[in-house]
């Protein structure tokens, strides 16, 4: 998509977003409440005509998607919007005749999918009856069980406890690995770090896109490498002279360790942390190096430092 | 609680809206459509031969017909009146026959023919009951005109025999003189009186006018005065000069005077005699009365029934997220509305077909046209419901709101769709507002059909067949505009 803008009445809630997907990957779309994740997907699934800009899913506008283009395309909304009075059974194979399954082959599918989500089990039960995960994982069923080349996620995982959340992720990876393509939108920023490429969107701008890892550096201006080195060496400016010409900047500080004997901290900033740790380790010869670490700091430290720098550079 | 009632009510200006001024938009609808003149002076049509006895009597006694019923004019063609009948285009015909006095004098009461069509049992009485009292209140006139007539000769009579009396005794004063042309021209006037007299006097006890003894007494001492004159003319006849029988015809006559003098002034012309009598032919047959709501009832419980079903089919959806959820599938809009109206136009007419042959079976509720035909009928007004209720759903932004305006149609149509009250008898903008409900086309088709044997008329199945196509075009216009 290039430029897309989405606006309701006077309000802008996309402002121009450029974005590409690439076939096979987890694609996750992260931002606060209200930042417009919700409106870019249904753009993109052609529930909402774009009010700018242009789009092209599966190399078609997503507004001009035809029978054929939907039959490519997999749906979980974020709530649960099949029938309680329905079984688990009958509200898939529901959705599958939406989709213009064949009875056999629906049959299949359905038993399949249910047995991907685990619940097969419970097919029988009416939705009503079965827990709000198993909802979801119904949905999520649903979504899948036309075999969808692209898959659309909304809001996944909102309010479901940590664990349900995991095994939802781990779904969304056995379908990445099945040859699906998922585009997912979530408000819980660590889940960036479980996908394969990740868009940062803040008030309906699109703040960054890349790996997390590249997201990490973006933020930061690199990985951070911290040491602790025994006592105060006499020479340990000239070898932060050195840790100077392969970091971006160093610091250092001197206290007392746990042991109440001498230690220094320093802090160096790499481009890539795991590239650079050994030649670190080798420019401190003969200085005793008590711990090396690679912190990586958590996917809300870099969101609001990736939107804090997309304000300050606006201004 | 009870403040975040309030602002939640509030804050649905929509809700708050069809909540309050729809009720007082149908009262207030009703209330400027309801003409109870028609039901009171229903319209007819007179069929009365031109220059005949019986217009003449129409023009005299028009009062009594106006009072009545709402003439809109008269015609000598009866079957082009009966026509007219037929495409409701007047509430009745009254035949008004041409000889009536001819026959009342022939002993017979003159048939007044009025003809009607309704199959409604309670509001389809306004015809024979106006006419009865119509009958009543001619019979009275005509009665009353003629007995008052009667009394007035009575007087008249009264008086020419005192003076006939008496020129008979003055012209009787010499021998020559009974036989005298004078005193033959006072005998000859005096026959005449005496039988004017005979024949009001015999009117009268007829009518039932006066004491019954009195009239008698009257009648006998004329029979004795004629008698008597008989024997005076007698002696005329022969030239007979003496003053014969002039005595006894003095003593008839005197004895005759005092009984009419008897007779009271102020007799009441109250008629009891009924020159007319009343001969109604109804074109249909009604049914009982449980027999002429049930094809109302029946049309009125598909509209309710798939007004809301459909009512809530789309709303529903759209609110719960289903609606977002089949737009990114392959269902097209058409399909959507289409999957929906098939299982409700199943469910609703399967239900009402079990209603209508529990009705037909239990209750003896006639279906004349046959089964056939009723189903039609009945198809026709669950596809046009159903085309309603999916455009209010498409439009309601809550199911509150749709269920408010099903409610709103369901109040409506026992108003205005001719279930309560006959459509003839409303005006203005309840005529407006039936044509935009199913059931004013659904429970005319069911009556034709149930009640009368007739098949769905023209109007109806276009009414319903238009109705139809345009809320289902519109639902499915509005339920495509819903994406954009």
């Amino acid at each position: 998509m290039e430029g897309l803008t989405r606006s309701f009445g006077k309000e802008q809630v996309l402002k121009g977003v450029d974005l590409e997907v690439e076939k096979g990957e987890i694609f996750g779309l992260i931002g606060p409440s209200g930042a417009g994740k919700s409106t870019l997907m249904r753009t993109l699934t052609g529930y909402l005509a774009p009010s700018g800009g242009e789009a092209e899913v599966l190399g078609r506008p997503p507004s001009e998607f035809g029978p054929k283009e939907r039959r490519r395309v997999g749906f979980m909304p974020q709530g649960f919007v099949l029938y309680d009075q329905l079984s688990v059974r009958q509200n898939l194979s529901f959705v599958a005749g939406l989709y213009g399954l064949g009875f056999r082959e629906r049959r299949r599918r359905v038993r399949e999918a249910l047995e991907f989500v685990e619940l097969w089990e419970h097919r029988r039960k009416a939705a009503a009856n079965v827990s709000g995960g198993m909802k979801r994982r119904l949905q999520l069923a649903a979504a899948i069980v036309h075999e969808p080349e692209l898959l659309f996620v909304d809001e996944p995982t909102a309010n479901l406890d940590p664990i349900l959340r995991r095994r939802f992720w781990e779904e969304f990876r056995a379908l990445r690995d099945g040859g699906h393509t998922l585009f997912v939108t979530t408000q819980y920023v660590g889940e960036a770090e479980l996908c394969d490429r990740v868009g940062l969107l803040s008030g309906g701008e699109l703040v960054a896109v890349g790996t997390p890892e590249e997201l990490r550096r973006e933020a930061f201006g690199g990985e951070a490498i911290e040491l602790v080195l025994a006592g105060h060496p006499s020479d340990l400016a000239g070898r932060l002279k050195a840790l100077e010409e392969i970091g971006r900047s160093v610091e250092v500080r001197q206290e007392e360790g746990g042991s109440g004997e001498p230690e220094s901290r320093v802090r160096l900033l790499v481009d890539d942390a795991d590239l650079w740790l050994p030649r670190v380790l080798a420019s401190l010869d003969e200085v005793a190096v008590r711990s090396a670490d690679v912190p990586k700091p958590s996917f809300d430290d870099v969101f609001f430092r990736l939107v804090e720098k997309t304000t300050r550079a606006a201004g | 609680m009870a403040t975040k009632e309030f602002w939640g009510l509030v804050r649905q200006p929509q809700l708050l809206l069809l909540l309050l001024v729809g009720p007082v938009v149908i009262m207030v609808a009703f209330g400027l459509s309801l003409d109870v003149r028609s039901i009171l002076r229903p319209s007819a049509l007179v069929v009365v031969e031109p220059g005949s006895e019986g217009a003449e009597l129409f023009e005299r006694f028009r009062g009594d017909f106006t009072q009545r019923a709402n003439i809109v004019g008269t015609t000598d063609d009866l079957e082009s009146a009966r026509r007219r009948l037929q495409r409701g285009e007047v509430d009745a015909v009254i035949a008004v026959p041409p000889d009536p006095l001819g026959a009342v004098a022939n002993g017979e009461q003159a048939p007044l023919r009025v003809v009607y069509n309704t199959i409604n049992p309670v509001f389809g009485t306004r015809v024979p009951a106006r006419s009865f009292a119509l009958v009543l209140e001619l019979n009275q006139n005509i009665v009353q005109a003629s007995i008052g007539q009667g009394i007035g000769d009575l007087r008249s009579v009264e008086g020419r025999l005192a003076e006939l009396a008496r020129r008979l005794e003055e012209t009787s004063a010499t021998a020559q003189a009974l036989s005298s042309e004078e005193a033959r021209e006072a005998t000859a006037e005096l026959d005449a009186t005496l039988a004017a007299l005979e024949g009001s006097l015999r009117a009268l006890r007829a009518a039932g006018a006066g004491e019954e003894g009195e009239v008698s007494a009257a009648l006998e001492d004329v029979e004795a005065a004629r008698s008597a004159l008989d024997e005076v003319r007698e002696a005329q006849a022969e030239g007979v000069v003496e003053r014969t029988g002039l005595s006894g015809l003095r003593s008839s006559l005197d004895s005759l005077q005092e009984t009419l003098s008897a007779l009271p002034d102020d007799v009441s012309p109250q008629i009891l005699a009924n020159p007319f009598r009343l001969v109604t032919e109804n074109l249909a047959t009604p049914p009982e009365v449980v027999g002429y709501y049930a094809p109302g009832v029946l049309a009125i419980l598909i509209q309710h029934i798939a007004v809301t079903l459909a009512s809530l089919a789309v709303i529903r959806e759209r609110l719960g997220g289903a609606y977002e959820f089949f737009q990114v599938s392959p269902l097209g809009y058409g399909e959507l509305l289409a999957g929906q109206f098939l299982t409700y136009f199943g469910l609703v007419l399967g239900a009402n077909l079990a209603v209508a042959a529990a009705l037909a079976g239990l209750l003896g509720i006639p279906v004349e046209g046959g089964y056939l035909r009723m189903a039609l009928a009945m198809v026709l007004l669950t596809v046009a419901s159903l085309g309603l209720g999916f455009s209010i759903s498409t439009l309601a932004k809550s199911q509150l709101q749709a269920i408010q305006v099903a409610m709103l149609l369901f109040i409506a149509s026992g108003f205005f769709a001719g279930f309560l009250f006959p459509l003839g008898e409303m005006r203005g903008p309840a005529v407006v507002i039936s044509y935009f409900l199913p059931a004013t086309y659904g429970i005319r088709a069911l009556q034709d059909v149930m009640i009368r044997g007739q098949t769905v008329s023209g109007f109806d199945l276009v009414g319903l067949l238009v109705m139809a196509a345009v809320t289902l075009g519109l639902a499915r216009y509005l339920m495509g505009r819903k994406g954009d």
